[in-house]
């Protein structure tokens, strides 16, 4: 077997008193297509959004070729916060000892006679604050604190978050499709094309050669991607007014052209007749076996499922009750009991 | 032929600023000064609605304090330049400094609330835009109060750069005061004016300018494509912040005063959102025609209709009643509920561009569409090509 592009360790889930997903450890090798299932409210789309980093696991955790998702903290970080600090802590001095006032003395005070120095300026300035010494370090000093406390907080909740997962090689489409639906077919794609698009903001705004190219070779590619999905004629349309089937077919189109190494997708076949699910069990496997996607998908027709799928989990209440290949699956009497009752 | 007016007729924004340079010279000698102060400030309040468009029309996040930021750039200037304090910048220093300082602030005191979304967000920036009202009120020392910082009366350059300049023909007075009088200040601010909508074209067809579209159809979504959605706000706060600290600086020296703090208060952000929605949300050209309905009547028209009735012979009661400057915010409202009524996307509702195709696609021809919009590839034609596809990492 490939090594584990995605492992999940004892991840749980808990939203208040309920607890959604409980426990659930699975693993998904690289290349392959694995599904999730499960009665409606099995914890599926939670345990999507805890890896799309949308929650935080409460427990556990998730691994991605063979990494925690954390940002790994960088000397830089530590420096901004220090910058941080110091310029709250400034602010919060001005306005312990009265920046008005200051003001007052230092500028408008000298600025009597025609002989304004700023060296007078600073002098007073000096003074000033000097007499209002204790206030002045106070201020300084909790601002500062407040300062570092407070970017480093945001910082380190920020650590995880869905761009950052994203960026990382993990795309995702969603059980209600979320197209940008205001924007044109092949603007979506763009999108997902966005963060290899490294043209600067300067260079983009003064239009410079260099992102006019870019953007030359990031069309060229959405078209070649759009080509390869099915929706080739379409790239003026807007999203929202395409037929149901071919706005999925965006969306998994649109995730592809983020480059992931790792696929998910939530009930793709949703609202879909037979001869599209055909179709797109056809395109799932064609995905992974021409661009290597390993794949990680929900899904409620079992036909589907048992079709594509190379290794299968079951949830039921949350926690996992069986795992292995649609032939074991198909007989297991957990499942049958959830899917069946008793 | 149709089709060629057609084409003539969609670049009518470039046709309306060019017009804009010109509209003083239709008027007689004696007049023309008055309309081209009028139409300076126009120009001048388009731009500031064009900053509030990079935050409302692109990411979608409404922002009611923009003129805030206005009036940071404003009272930036003014203090650098009046003669109450010791720095009497040159205007080339004061326009980089209000733009800068504007940016800076709009990033800061935005910055920490980025985490809350929707109406919080607008509350906050409601708040924003009244604690700006009010420091500029209480800071008495620093921006005169609720009187006005004046004269505002800069000099264009550097005085280590005169020698340059009057090697080059420029005389020392011009230099000093008459580069503000009547064609010149005007073109300056119809020039930065047709900057800010070029810069604001290109970033619209950029990858940024998209991002920042996306954003406002689906955060969640594009943040899962990887765009991080704070850095993508924050760009369009500093660039809003930029662009109205450009406006704060013009509108300061156009008038040659700091005016009051009256000037950057809830009104102006709300008479700014007006004409973005009367034009359109999101669409840069319909903003044009928004802010030349709703300042050009405020600032222009009004005045104009107000001393036509002070020269009749109709009593006093008529002629304030009749006021068109009283008018103005019944007049705003009803706009407001007309359009909401018949045309909510506003005059000119925002547009996607669709794109040529440039080449048609030779290398990906060989895929073949069924009629079912299944695909047939050949093998070789993958869309991600195999050298750049695999992460990094």
């Amino acid at each position: 077997m490939n090594p584990a592009i995605l492992q999940i360790k004892q991840l749980t889930m808990r939203f208040g008193g309920l607890v959604a997903v409980n426990d659930v450890s699975f693993q998904v090798a690289e290349g392959e297509i694995y599904a999730v299932i499960g009665p409606n409210g099995a914890g599926k789309t939670t345990i999507f959004n805890a890896i799309s980093a949308v929650y935080q696991p409460s427990q556990g955790e998730i691994l991605f070729q063979g990494k925690t998702q954390y940002s790994p903290f960088r000397f830089r970080q530590f420096l901004f916060w220090l910058l941080i600090g110091l310029f709250t802590g400034l602010f919060a001095m001005l306005i312990g000892v009265n920046v008005n006032q200051l003001w007052q003395k230092s500028i408008r005070d000298n600025n009597i006679t025609d002989t304004f120095s700023y060296a007078a300026a600073w002098q007073s300035a000096k003074e000033y604050i000097e007499a209002r010494l204790s206030t002045a370090q106070i201020a300084l000093v909790s601002g500062f604190v407040i300062g570092v406390a407070a970017s480093f907080s945001v910082w380190n909740r920020s650590r995880r978050t869905t761009d950052s997962i994203g960026r990382m090689g993990i795309a995702r489409t969603f059980q209600n499709i979320r197209l940008f639906q205001n924007m044109t077919v092949l603007e979506n794609i763009l999108i997902g094309l966005n963060h290899e698009c490294k043209c600067s903001f300067w260079s983009s705004i003064f239009r410079l050669p260099s992102s006019n190219r870019l953007e030359e070779e990031a069309h060229q590619r959405a078209l070649k991607l759009l080509h390869y999905v099915g929706l080739a004629d379409k790239e003026n349309l807007l999203a929202r007014n395409l037929p149901y089937g071919d706005q999925r077919r965006l969306e998994i189109a649109r995730a592809l052209a983020c480059k992931p190494a790792l696929l998910l997708l939530d009930e793709p076949a949703a609202g879909m007749n037979p001869t599209e699910k055909n179709e797109l069990m056809r395109f799932i496997r064609q995905v992974r076996d021409e661009l290597k996607i390993t794949i990680l998908l929900i899904e409620h027709d079992m036909k589907l499922v048992m079709g594509i799928s190379d290794r299968i989990v079951v949830l039921d209440y949350g926690k996992k009750i069986a795992e292995g290949t649609p032939k074991e699956i198909r007989v297991h009497p957990e499942v049958i009991k959830a899917y069946l009752g008793e | 032929m149709k089709s060629i007016l057609k084409q003539i007729l969609q670049f009518w924004a470039v046709y309306y600023l060019i017009l804009l340079g010109a509209v003083p010279y239709f008027f007689p000698a004696d007049s023309r000064l008055e309309i081209a102060t009028k139409f300076n400030s126009l120009m001048i309040y388009s731009l500031l609605a064009l900053a509030l468009h990079v935050i409302v029309g692109y990411t979608g996040i409404l922002h009611l304090g923009i003129a805030g930021y206005f009036g940071i750039g404003a009272y930036m200037t003014g203090i650098l330049c009046t003669p109450i304090f010791p720095f009497e910048f040159c205007f080339l220093y004061l326009i980089v400094i209000a733009i800068v300082t504007a940016a800076i602030a709009a990033v800061v005191f935005t910055a920490p609330m980025l985490r809350l979304r929707g109406d919080y967000l607008a509350l906050v920036t409601l708040g924003f835009g009244q604690i700006i009202i009010f420091v500029i009120q209480n800071m008495e020392s620093i921006t005169a109060g609720t009187q006005s910082l004046s004269p505002v009366d800069p000099a264009l350059v550097p005085k280590w750069s005169y020698p340059l300049f009057k090697s080059l023909g420029f005389s020392e007075t011009w230099l000093n005061y008459d580069w503000k009088i009547f064609p010149n200040f005007y073109l300056l601010t119809l020039l930065m004016l047709m900057l800010v909508y070029w810069l604001l074209h290109n970033l619209e067809q950029s990858a940024l300018g998209r991002a920042l579209v996306a954003l406002r159809e689906d955060e969640l979504a594009a943040s899962c494509m990887g765009l991080s959605p704070v850095k993508l706000k924050l760009i369009a706060l500093a660039l809003a912040g930029a662009i109205s600290g450009l406006a704060g600086c013009l509108y300061v020296t156009s008038i040659s005063s700091t005016a009051g703090p009256k000037d950057y208060g809830f009104n102006r952000s709300i008479l700014m959102l007006c004409c973005l929605i009367l034009g359109g949300l999101g669409n840069r050209r319909g903003l044009l025609v928004g802010a030349f309905i709703l300042v050009g009547y405020d600032t222009i028209l009004a005045d104009i209709l107000n001393t036509q009735i002070q020269q009749t012979t109709w009593s006093t009661k008529v002629k304030n009643l009749l006021q068109p400057s009283n008018w103005k915010f019944a007049l705003f409202g009803g706009v407001l509920i007309l359009i909401m009524r018949y045309r909510p996307e506003g005059l000119f509702p925002a547009q996607r561009k669709s794109r040529a195709v440039k080449t048609p696609l030779e290398s990906a021809s060989q895929s073949t569409v069924s009629p079912q919009g299944s695909v047939s590839i050949a093998p070789s034609n993958s869309p991600l090509d195999s050298n750049s596809a695999k992460q990094e990492n």
